[in-house]
């Protein structure tokens, strides 16, 4: 079976940020940052594993025009991508729109609790 | 302009190979550490003058007047902030880039050290039973989990591979493509500098992974080598990685306070970023090991930190950072030793001891790797000193100590 390694350095953590969960968030968003970094490094290297056999996928990609269907194809993706990007402050606008609120979650609590 | 920092560890055949996405990955937490250096640490200097200074004074109705005063104004900014947390950041998900490589190809990464060892003449020594100093096991110096001597097994390599690989990223080639320019830029520094002075006998104290200690077998192939650490990981990967550099060199695993060697062993005794690791108690043992196993006229020299009262208060607070944010217990204390007047206790004689700078010797070997472009190799060694860089521009510092003849 394949060992485990520790990941963890010991010694306690210091916190950077008053705002609690700050240091956390950086850490997700740069963790985030160094895969996409990771993809962007593939995908250089498709291009030059390409070339090297004499597929410029360089060029190809540049030359490439996007027919209708792939515009809308694209299209589409970008806007769910940026809707769930963005899920929590819709989230709170459509609270807003329901009247949602964390009085009423609490009274579905009480109310359920007995009811 | 900034450097443009595209320097290549060299592929010998004891560092874990990382694959595709796992170096792209090690090679992010490269550029972000190199990033923060360039791109965020010159902000630290305005972030302070022009805005955490002024709000210090407001708050105190003085002006901050020494680097605690600095660290109490600075803290609370959230630039500050950002620097240290994404600092702190690289740093961990450096190691964690690493560990996950060596923990994939463990098994292929043993049986290619196991070859190596068995290959060399030097010697190597380690024992389950060997007794880590409390200021290496307390904390995980530098953040690299697991520290220097933890070991699943008698013949564990692992903390030693991680160190290779990881010091590489932590340092940003800095050092070399076999990590070894503060080992290159002593020997020079003893071969330039030291009156025709040839060791024959050599022991680098606190060597981890053999990095600086190798070079003294390469540019003094008659002396006898040894390399001496508390981490039994750190010297069984080293013996092995020696032997893929071409080198024969002992490795024991012994603690510089005690090293148990015999009076008048060595005529040269280095160490390289040791001191720092060690503690208030350490320290001074560790000069008067030196003292008792010099031969006399023999040199010690050890390269490392020098003393805070050297520099004004802001630089000595970017430095006093590494203390409270990347697991450097000793770091600042060991700042504010006379370290002089330490050596001077141990026996040697005070017009003997002194601070000097052994140039970078990055310019005379890293161009043997092209990724070690002219450019960048004279922009690292020709750099001004700039506090909270990994490598002070220009050279080494180093404590030099002559045993009276």
């Amino acid at each position: 079976m394949m060992r485990k390694l520790e990941r963890h350095a010991r010694g306690k953590r210091p916190n950077f940020y008053d705002t609690p969960g700050m240091d956390d968030a950086m850490a997700m968003i740069l963790v985030l940052a160094n895969e996409l970094s990771v993809v962007r490094d593939r995908l250089d290297t498709v291009e030059r594993v390409a070339a090297a056999k004499g597929i410029m996928l360089d060029a190809e990609i540049e030359a490439y025009e996007p027919d209708q269907a792939v515009l809308e194809a694209r299209e589409a993706r970008r806007q769910d991508f940026l809707s769930r990007l963005f899920y929590l402050a819709r989230k709170q606008a459509a609270e807003l729109a329901s009247g949602d609120s964390a009085e009423r979650y609490q009274g579905a609590l009480d109310d359920i609790a007995v009811n | 302009m900034d450097m443009l920092n595209t320097f290549q560890q060299h592929q010998h055949a004891a560092l874990p190979r990382a694959n595709h996405d796992e170096r792209a990955r090690q090679e992010f937490t490269k550029s972000l550490k190199q990033f923060v250096q360039q791109g965020l640490l010159p902000g630290l200097g305005p972030v302070f003058q022009n805005r955490a200074a002024k709000a210090f004074e407001k708050a105190h109705g003085r002006p901050p007047a020494d680097r605690w005063d600095i660290r109490k104004a600075m803290v609370p900014d959230l630039y500050f902030q950002h620097y240290a947390a994404t600092n702190r950041i690289a740093q961990e998900i450096l190691w964690e880039s690493v560990i996950g490589s060596i923990e994939r190809q463990l098994p292929e990464l043993e049986a290619a050290t196991k070859a190596l060892s068995a290959a060399s003449a030097g010697a190597v020594e380690s024992s389950p039973d060997f007794a880590v100093p409390r200021y290496v096991s307390a904390i995980d110096i530098h953040c690299m989990p697991g520290g220097y001597a933890s070991e699943a097994h008698g013949d564990d390599i692992v903390q030693g591979a991680l160190y290779d690989r990881g010091v590489y990223l932590y340092a940003m080639g800095y050092m070399g493509p076999n990590n070894d320019d503060m080992g290159r830029s002593v020997c020079n520094y003893v071969t330039r500098k030291l009156d025709g002075f040839r060791p024959s006998r050599i022991l680098d104290m606190g060597c981890t992974v053999g990095h600086s200690t190798v070079p003294y077998k390469e540019l003094f192939p008659d002396a006898e080598v040894t390399g001496i650490d508390v981490g039994g990981p750190c010297v069984r990967y080293a013996h092995a990685r020696a032997k893929a550099l071409g080198q024969d060199v002992h490795f024991l695993q012994r603690s510089a306070e005690d090293t148990g060697f015999e009076a008048e062993s060595f005529d040269l005794i280095v160490s390289h970023i040791l001191l720092h690791e060690t503690s208030g108690q350490a320290m001074p043992r560790v000069f008067r090991e030196c003292h008792r196993l010099l031969k006399p006229g023999g040199y010690m020299i050890h390269a490392d930190l020098p003393p805070f009262d050297l520099m004004d208060p802001f630089t000595q607070f970017i430095l006093d950072n590494e203390t409270y944010y990347n697991n450097e217990p000793f770091w600042g204390a060991m700042r504010d030793k006379d370290q002089i007047r330490m050596a001077a206790d141990a026996g040697f004689p005070e017009s003997s001891i002194r601070f000097d700078t052994a140039p970078m010797a990055i310019m005379e070997f890293a161009a043997a790797n092209e990724s070690y472009t002219e450019d960048a190799a004279e922009a690292l060694a020709d750099r001004e000193f700039t506090a909270g860089e990994y490598a002070p521009g220009g050279g080494w510092e180093v404590l030099i100590a002559q045993k009276a003849a």
